[in-house]
């Protein structure tokens, strides 16, 4: 097998397209509707999902690890239903499927080559830990463990654990940490991997907490009781049925874990807040393997936030009562165009003070570009269609119900509603081609995108690109054109409101390349942001790092904003990981310097582990 | 620039790169698209800023660059309409005027040629005289900035004995033999855009069954012509004053070579076209029906289709030359160019310079 392959021949044979995994566990959850692979389901194991099996081929590739017991289950229970090829072509425009069959078939042959597969060490601890959590849910079988050796960070090494367990409780957690405490192992709690700076790999125990799934809705009281192995994209789907909506971070991130690490924010973290704005109470399992709650007086202080980097975990979350918020049915999407950073800050600004809609967001021309397209090709090419013909380097996403968009109209800014936004959507293969953008750059001469105020230009536009979901899926692969096709006739799929609650599309991001989010809370200054802006844009070429900007989300009333600007690498080659890492520290230590300076700006990796604070002691002390 | 190398001068082109070419690169695609790199060794390249002083060159450079000057010829300015970009506007067609013009008075020059446009006569007049413009109302911030620098080139030329002629084209098409131009904005820019709006029905039709063509009535009639309903409302009954380029290249030319004090120069045409003679060729030669000029207001509560609303968003900074009723006094023009005027505007120049900026996508691929 081979390894260091050219870049060029990315995705063309399995072992390359397992090896650009993204890891992103968007094939754990059911996003497109399309189901979820039914032995991932069964087994919970991360390994029995595509993501796993990518890893494991990759591993069995390189000669990483030897043909388990575990190892031939996984490649068995692979039906080759092509269910991850859907998924994963959406986000990454990568073809699992190819990779479940090398994997298979690599199996198949060692064991008809009369290959001797290892059975499974005994292990005493082991035992012990399945004497808890049962014989199913613990193993030390390699096959399993190297599927946890690595989450999203370029920062952390991989690290092979000893073993892998799965909880289906908090007193089965706690006693697992009263074993492990006594045993002297070390152990990380795990969601689904997405930690951005290396804290979700250990060479001890895993413990991943996906069987914790329970939903119990107290719609009285406005909240949800979650298990921590909840992911958003479920749990905003449970809240949504009953006409309520959560606060969520990335679709397969896991709640709790996200509340832990960071706090979840999104872009409806305008309304409905950060850090402790979002839950009601948590339950925790501490690290002498006790339990205690938010409310209990005697329990540590959560709530409160101190300015320290990489604090340690309070515990191990179990449970959490998240904030339902209610619904209404004139909820809208719409999105405005800016040619300027400073226009579409001083809008935002505008906006939240006013508490004139629900989430804001400003998003750059790569996050437009990418989220729309179906293939990367295409998103570079529509790419430059916005920047250079439409001229809109910046959008402002807002959700807001009918007062809230008649206000923005009164305000003066023109915007593309839903309709609009379908046609250039599913028409966005023609807008490739379309002559006529020249001209319309040309009519925004004298006011910014005054074209948009055409009454009929929605159906200008619509002529123009005749948009449909076959005409959008002409660019995808022709075995899988069909579905996408079907998937996109579904009205969620080009919904604003649908697509800013669930974020499936944010993923898409990874598409180009894994990337690393610089994340800092601060005031929506103009300056300030510009400065940082470009500061992080000069690191970033400074040591030939692809960079964009990515969005920014007004905060408690306009006081502050969060701002995110990404540095992409690609994980196998080290000598980009090795410059990703330079650029990293680089940056952080200009946030700091900022930090000092202003008394106003935060980077994210202050606020680790301290997402159950008061969003007012994390953003004014 | 090509005619006057044609004709025998040497020049001195002071200019400065943009952003994806050298001011080198500039001069050479246009001497290759003229077919006349042969003569670049009459030409000297001098990068310059001027909004600097001394043009931003070295003390020497300058110098150089003065001592070897005899007439200035100025045709540099931002041409665009927007009441946005005023300061932009301002900025490049007034206030980068002190380092030319000190340049002028330094290089001892006895001429200072100034391109200028017709228009500077503003608004609310109908006989426009060579004369500086006295005009307090224009149509856009364009042609106020272009009266301001005559003004202001005028004074300083009279101040430091320096001749002025300030050469007023009116709108400036296609050469009217060829159709070869190298911009494709103000006559084409109405033309474009129902160029645009025919293609997106035309496409609807040929490619997506034409449901949206037929709701809004546009439909391919039985000789294969597009009848796309276009009523364009102009505000008067008036004229479109246009001259080929070919027609102010030799007319500027004659200006040169014949003027021997200061003057002022309209190249404008005495028998000027109408949007409904532009109108009648573009339906003629794209095969479209239904485009209809109304001149007068637009009736109150007008229900427009798509392409109207769209068509009129178009031609709106357009629109008040497009039924002009100015007319363009040319005394000094006629002594100067041995009463050379400009061809009258037919059907075969009008298909000559749209078949050309078709030909090369409307400048795209031009070079």
């Amino acid at each position: 097998m081979q390894k260091n392959m050219n870049k060029d021949m990315n995705m063309k044979t399995p072992y390359e397209t397992a090896r650009n995994c993204r890891h992103y566990a968007m094939c754990k959850i059911d996003f497109l509707g399309s189901g979820v692979c039914d032995s991932g389901l069964e087994k919970h194991f991360v390994s029995f999902y595509p993501q796993g099996r990518m890893i494991l081929y990759e591993a069995l590739s390189e000669n990483k690890i030897p043909i388990t017991e575990k190892c031939v289950e996984i490649a068995d229970s692979c039906n080759l239903c092509g269910k991850c090829d859907y998924q994963c072509y959406f986000l990454n425009e990568m073809r699992p499927t190819k990779v479940m069959e090398a994997l298979k078939n690599h199996v198949d042959s060692f064991i008809k080559n009369g290959g001797k597969v290892k059975p499974v060490k005994n292990d005493i601890i082991l035992d012990e830990i399945k004497k808890i959590v049962g014989e199913n849910w613990a193993t030390n079988d390699e096959a399993i463990t190297i599927t946890y050796s690595h989450d999203l960070s370029p920062v952390s090494e991989p690290k092979i654990p000893d073993y892998i367990v799965l909880p289906n409780s908090s007193e089965e957690i706690a006693s697992l940490i009263k074993l492990f405490n006594k045993n002297k192992i070390t152990y990380t709690v795990r969601g689904n991997g997405q930690n951005l700076l290396g804290f979700a790999v250990n060479e001890g125990v895993i413990i991943d907490l996906n069987r914790m799934k329970t939903i119990e809705f107290d719609e009285k009281n406005w909240c949800v009781k979650i298990g921590p192995g909840v992911v958003a994209f479920d749990l905003q789907k449970q809240a949504m049925k009953r006409g309520f909506r959560i606060n969520a971070g990335e679709p397969a991130a896991l709640v709790c874990a996200n509340i832990m690490c960071s706090g979840i924010m999104s872009t409806f973290s305008t309304t409905y807040g950060i850090n402790a704005d979002n839950f009601i109470n948590a339950e925790f399992v501490d690290k002498e393997g006790s339990l205690f709650n938010l409310n209990d007086v005697s329990s540590p202080n959560l709530y409160s936030y101190k300015n320290l980097e990489h604090k340690n975990s309070p515990g191990i979350c179990v449970a959490a009562y998240i904030k339902l918020h209610p619904v209404t049915d004139d909820e809208r999407g719409i999105l405005v165009p800016f040619q300027t950073l400073e226009n579409a800050l001083s809008f935002i600004k505008e906006c939240s003070i006013r508490h004139i809609g629900l989430a804001l967001g400003i998003v750059g021309a790569e996050y437009i570009s990418t989220f729309l397209s179906p293939t990367k090709k295409s998103a570079l090419e529509i790419k430059n269609i916005f920047i250079d013909k439409l001229d809109i380097p910046f959008l402002v996403v807002v959700v807001g119900d009918k007062f809230a968009i008649s206000a923005i109209c009164e305000m003066g800014f023109p915007f593309f509603d839903q309709r609009l936004f379908n046609a250039l959507y599913l028409g966005l293969p023609s807008l490739k081609s379309a002559e006529w953008l020249d001209l319309i750059k040309e009519l925004s001469d004298d006011e910014p995108y005054s074209y948009l105020r055409i009454k009929s230009f929605a159906d200008l536009l619509e002529t123009a690109l005749s948009p449909s979901p076959a005409l959008y899926s002409k660019e995808i692969d022709p075995e899988l054109r069909p579905f996408f096709e079907k998937l996109f006739s579904r009205k969620e799929m080009t919904d604003l409101v649908w697509l800013t609650m669930f974020r499936i599309m944010t993923t898409r991001l990874g598409r180009k390349n894994p990337f690393l989010p610089l994340i800092v809370y601060l005031p929506i200054d103009k300056d300030l942001i510009s400065e940082i802006s470009g500061r992080f844009k000069l690191i970033a070429d400074k040591y030939n790092v692809d960079n964009e900007f990515g969005f920014i989300t007004p905060i408690d009333n306009g006081k502050r904003c969060i701002f995110e600007y990404d540095y992409f690498f690609d994980y196998n080659d080290p000598e980009e990981i090795r410059r990703i890492r330079l650029a990293v520290t680089e940056a952080n230590m200009l946030v700091d310097e900022y930090s000092v300076k202003t008394g106003t700006v935060k980077g994210l990796p202050y606020v680790l582990y301290q997402g159950y604070s008061r969003k007012e002691n994390l953003l004014y002390s | 620039m090509a005619s006057m190398l044609l004709a025998g001068y040497r020049i001195i082109v002071l200019g400065r790169s943009n952003r994806e070419e050298t001011l080198n690169e500039r001069i050479f695609k246009l001497l290759r698209w003229f077919g006349i790199e042969e003569l670049a060794d009459q030409l000297e390249l001098v990068e310059i800023d001027l909004l600097k002083p001394k043009l931003g060159l070295a003390e020497t450079v300058y110098k150089q660059v003065c001592e070897k000057t005899e007439e200035i010829i100025h045709c540099a300015s931002d041409t665009s309409f927007s009441e946005r970009k005023r300061d932009i506007v301002f900025k490049s067609n007034v206030a980068s005027l002190d380092g030319i013009l000190q340049f002028a008075a330094d290089s001892k020059a006895v001429f200072f040629h100034y391109i200028s446009t017709a228009y500077v006569a503003g608004t609310g007049i109908t006989y426009c005289k060579e004369i500086l413009s006295v005009a307090k109302t224009f149509t856009n911030v364009y042609e106020e900035s272009k009266a301001a620098a005559e003004n202001i080139i005028s004074g300083f030329c009279l101040k430091n004995s320096i001749n002025l002629s300030v050469i007023r084209p009116s709108i400036v098409y296609g050469d009217s033999r060829s159709g070869r131009s190298l911009k494709f904005n103000a006559l084409y820019f109405p033309i474009r855009s129902a160029q645009s709006i025919r293609d997106i029905y035309l496409n609807d039709l040929n490619n997506n069954g034409g449901i949206k063509a037929a709701k809004n009535g546009v439909y391919l009639d039985k000789d294969g012509c597009l009848f796309l309903p276009l009523k364009i409302y102009l505000p008067k009954k008036g004229d479109l004053n246009i001259i080929p380029v070919d027609y102010f290249v030799n007319a500027t030319v004659k200006i040169i070579e014949n003027c021997s004090g200061s003057g002022i120069y309209h190249l404008t045409s005495n028998s000027p076209a109408t949007m409904k003679i532009v109108a009648a060729y573009y339906q003629q030669l794209m095969k479209v029906r239904g485009v209809e000029i109304i001149y007068g207001p637009q009736p109150e509560n007008l229900l427009q289709n798509p392409a109207e609303e769209l068509y009129d968003r178009f031609i709106e900074p357009y629109r008040p030359y497009l039924s002009d009723n100015r007319v363009f006094d040319r005394t000094n023009t006629d002594l100067a160019t041995d009463n050379l005027h400009p061809p009258e505007f037919t059907y075969e120049i009008f298909k000559n310079c749209l078949e050309y900026a078709i030909s090369v996508n409307w400048g795209q691929s031009i070079f």
